[in-house]
């Protein structure tokens, strides 16, 4: 039986914006799988950022548990929020969040900088991930040497780089070109079935038929979630 | 992560903002700069005070109206009551102690000028009125021609001893022993030539003419003017002997009460060095003020420049923290950041003041040090300026929340 990696359990996120209570989301309960290839989608005010952010460790649920790969995420303090997103979570992001003066080298080694790991396995480490998404002739180049399809091809080798339990991907096509924006597409599904497990938030259509398991959400619920019997892949 | 990192990290923010990062280099070099350049001018002085300005020798002192060196407030009015000493003053305390101690009596009189036929030096020439024993007491040799004997203070002769100065601008090339040089009125021959040397405390020592005192004080002093005496007992066993023989005939020949302190100035070479290490202690004493005010500036000045820089990189923290930096390495980055900047401001000034005391130093004839003690003080002032001035900037970042700052454009 696959190992469970996210389980969600009736969290719903309150803010208060005002003197207004906004229920982000509302009694949401997911459970996600290793190498399973999910599309979160919904509108904007869908609550689909704030379950990102919670699926990310970046936010904690007002209410509910988390547990992830069976900690209790609601507990962990700081330090412990950032160890575990240093760890088991692979950020991709819409703008790439490059550092814009740091080499591609330099910024796939940044979070192995965090974990405390020696230089020379850093290098060897960030080399290793430049590879793995085709960009071994790019090492010293900056972002600003670097096309969009580039660039986040950088930020995904960052992403890989921590061997992380989920990539977790906010928008990952939304800056780049049709083409370039595919061929992204084709390193996830690459990577998948590696045996990555990847979570894609988008509002796209197209893009979330690349993934092999849909959950849609509107006004903080989750409104369907099943099997995408439609999946587009590459060969 | 570690600090080399941030270091490098810092300097190429450093490079990013080179305007913001001139001017806040500036403050605090400026700062540091004051500190510096006080410290280490303080340093010079007082090293050069030790070795040079005590150059009574040994078993020596000196006998004065006034202190050389006066810094109380109201001294001038109390000195300036006491009586002049007379050549009479002298002439008796020779004869008391003069078997014991050699005694010179000086006289000086500046912006003298100096003529032979038709030339003639700048209106600064020192000119000095003694005797005999002043070359011995002065360390001075003449190695060209004669000194000064008793017998030309007793004949009141019209004889010079010239500094190396005055030979070279009016005796270009020829011998000056046996010329006839003119000082005011007056008509002197040239008998000898000055040793070299050199400036103490940016006076030459070599642009002097020295006269025979019985000349000096008919032509050149005025009646109100004090001479000074100098002693130098013969051997180390006498000179308490001979200093108390001094103070007691002086006080006896100049009439002080024995209520009374005593009307004149004993100086020893301690006596110097102590009455320096007064003066410059107000130096330093204000140098680090103003340098510890210019760097409380520098200070409130960054924390506000870094409270700026973190606002434009709010992204660059968000991101770092989504990548798992704990609170301690942002707070780390941000800290090592501000004091990479204050050191290298620190170092400018280091340089800055270093570069200014020596220049002024060699300007005022000064020995110039490397003053470590300044160097390390100015170190560790900007470290710890950076410390706290980027103390609340750093722990500000690092309090940041990741999803708002991801998302701050």
């Amino acid at each position: 039986m696959p190992k469970t990696i996210i389980d969600i359990r009736n969290i719903s996120k309150v803010y208060k914006m005002g003197t207004q209570l906004v229920h982000a989301l509302r009694d949401v309960s997911v459970s996600i799988e290793e190498n399973e290839y999910v599309a979160l989608m919904g509108p904007s005010g869908s609550g689909k950022s704030t379950l990102m952010n919670i699926l990310g460790c970046l936010d904690t649920p007002s209410t509910g548990t988390y547990l992830f790969n069976g900690t209790n995420v609601n507990e962990l303090n700081d330090n412990e929020l950032a160890e575990i997103r240093n760890r088991e979570i692979g950020f991709v992001f819409q703008t790439f969040n490059l550092l814009p003066r740091a080499s591609a080298l330099k910024n796939i080694e940044l979070p192995l900088v965090y974990s405390g790991i020696k230089k020379y396995d850093r290098l060897d480490r960030a080399e290793a991930a430049l590879k793995s998404v085709g960009l071994e002739d790019r090492m010293e180049h900056k972002p600003n040497e670097l096309s969009g399809g580039q660039r986040q091809r950088v930020a995904i080798a960052r992403a890989l780089v921590t061997s992380p339990s989920i990539i977790l991907a906010d928008e990952p096509t939304g800056n780049l070109d049709t083409k370039t924006g595919n061929d992204i597409m084709k390193l996830f599904q690459n990577l998948w079935e590696k045996g990555n497990t990847i979570i894609i938030v988008t509002h796209e259509e197209e893009i979330a038929l690349h993934a092999k398991r849909i959950i849609r959400l509107r006004d903080g619920l989750v409104e369907t979630d099943e099997i995408n019997q439609n999946q587009v892949t590459f060969n | 992560m570690n600090i080399s990192e941030s270091i490098r990290m810092a300097i190429a923010s450093i490079f990013t903002h080179k305007l913001r990062s001139f001017l806040t280099l500036l403050s605090v070099a400026i700062g540091v700069f004051a500190i510096m350049g006080s410290g280490s001018l303080v340093s010079s002085i007082d090293e050069t005070v030790e070795t040079e300005m005590a150059n009574l020798g040994e078993n020596s002192f000196k006998v004065t109206r006034m202190p050389s060196v006066q810094t109380g407030r109201g001294s001038w009015r109390k000195y300036n009551k006491r009586e002049k000493i007379d050549y009479k003053q002298y002439s008796q305390l020779k004869k008391n102690i003069g078997e014991m101690a050699y005694v010179s009596v000086e006289s000086s009189q500046g912006s003298m000028t100096v003529k032979y036929l038709e030339f003639q030096t700048d209106p600064d020439v020192n000119l000095q009125g003694t005797n005999e024993v002043y070359f011995n007491i002065n360390d001075r040799d003449v190695p060209l021609g004669r000194a000064i004997t008793e017998a030309d203070v007793e004949f009141d002769r019209n004889v010079a001893v010239i500094g190396n100065d005055i030979r070279n601008k009016i005796f270009k090339g020829i011998n000056p022993i046996g010329k006839e040089i003119k000082i005011g009125n007056q008509r002197f021959e040239v008998i000898g030539l000055l040793d070299e040397k050199g400036a103490i405390l940016g006076q030459s020592q070599d642009n002097q003419v020295i006269i025979p005192i019985s000349k000096f004080n008919k032509y050149y002093s005025n009646w109100w003017e004090s001479l000074d005496i100098k002693v130098k007992a013969f051997n180390k066993e006498s000179f308490v002997y001979v200093l108390d023989e001094t103070i007691g005939a002086l006080r006896t020949l100049r009439g002080d009460k024995p209520w009374e302190d005593n009307s004149f100035e004993i100086e020893t070479n301690e006596s110097i060095t102590e009455q320096f290490s007064g003066l410059t202690g107000y130096l330093s004493y204000f140098g680090l003020l103003a340098g510890f005010f210019a760097l409380a500036a520098a200070g409130v000045g960054i924390t506000n420049i870094m409270l700026v820089a973190i606002k434009e990189r709010t992204r660059e923290i968000g991101l770092r923290k989504a990548l798992g930096a704990r609170r301690f390495w942002i707070t780390m980055q941000f800290l090592v950041e501000t004091m990479t900047i204050t050191l290298i401001g620190g170092l400018i000034g280091i340089i800055m003041g270093y570069l200014m005391s020596t220049i002024l130093g060699l300007a005022l004839g000064l020995t110039v040090t490397i003053p470590i003690n300044w160097i390390i003080i100015s170190l560790t002032v900007t470290t710890f300026l950076g410390l706290i001035s980027g103390l609340y900037p750093a722990y500000k970042a690092a309090g940041l929340d990741p999803i708002e700052a991801l998302r701050y454009e």
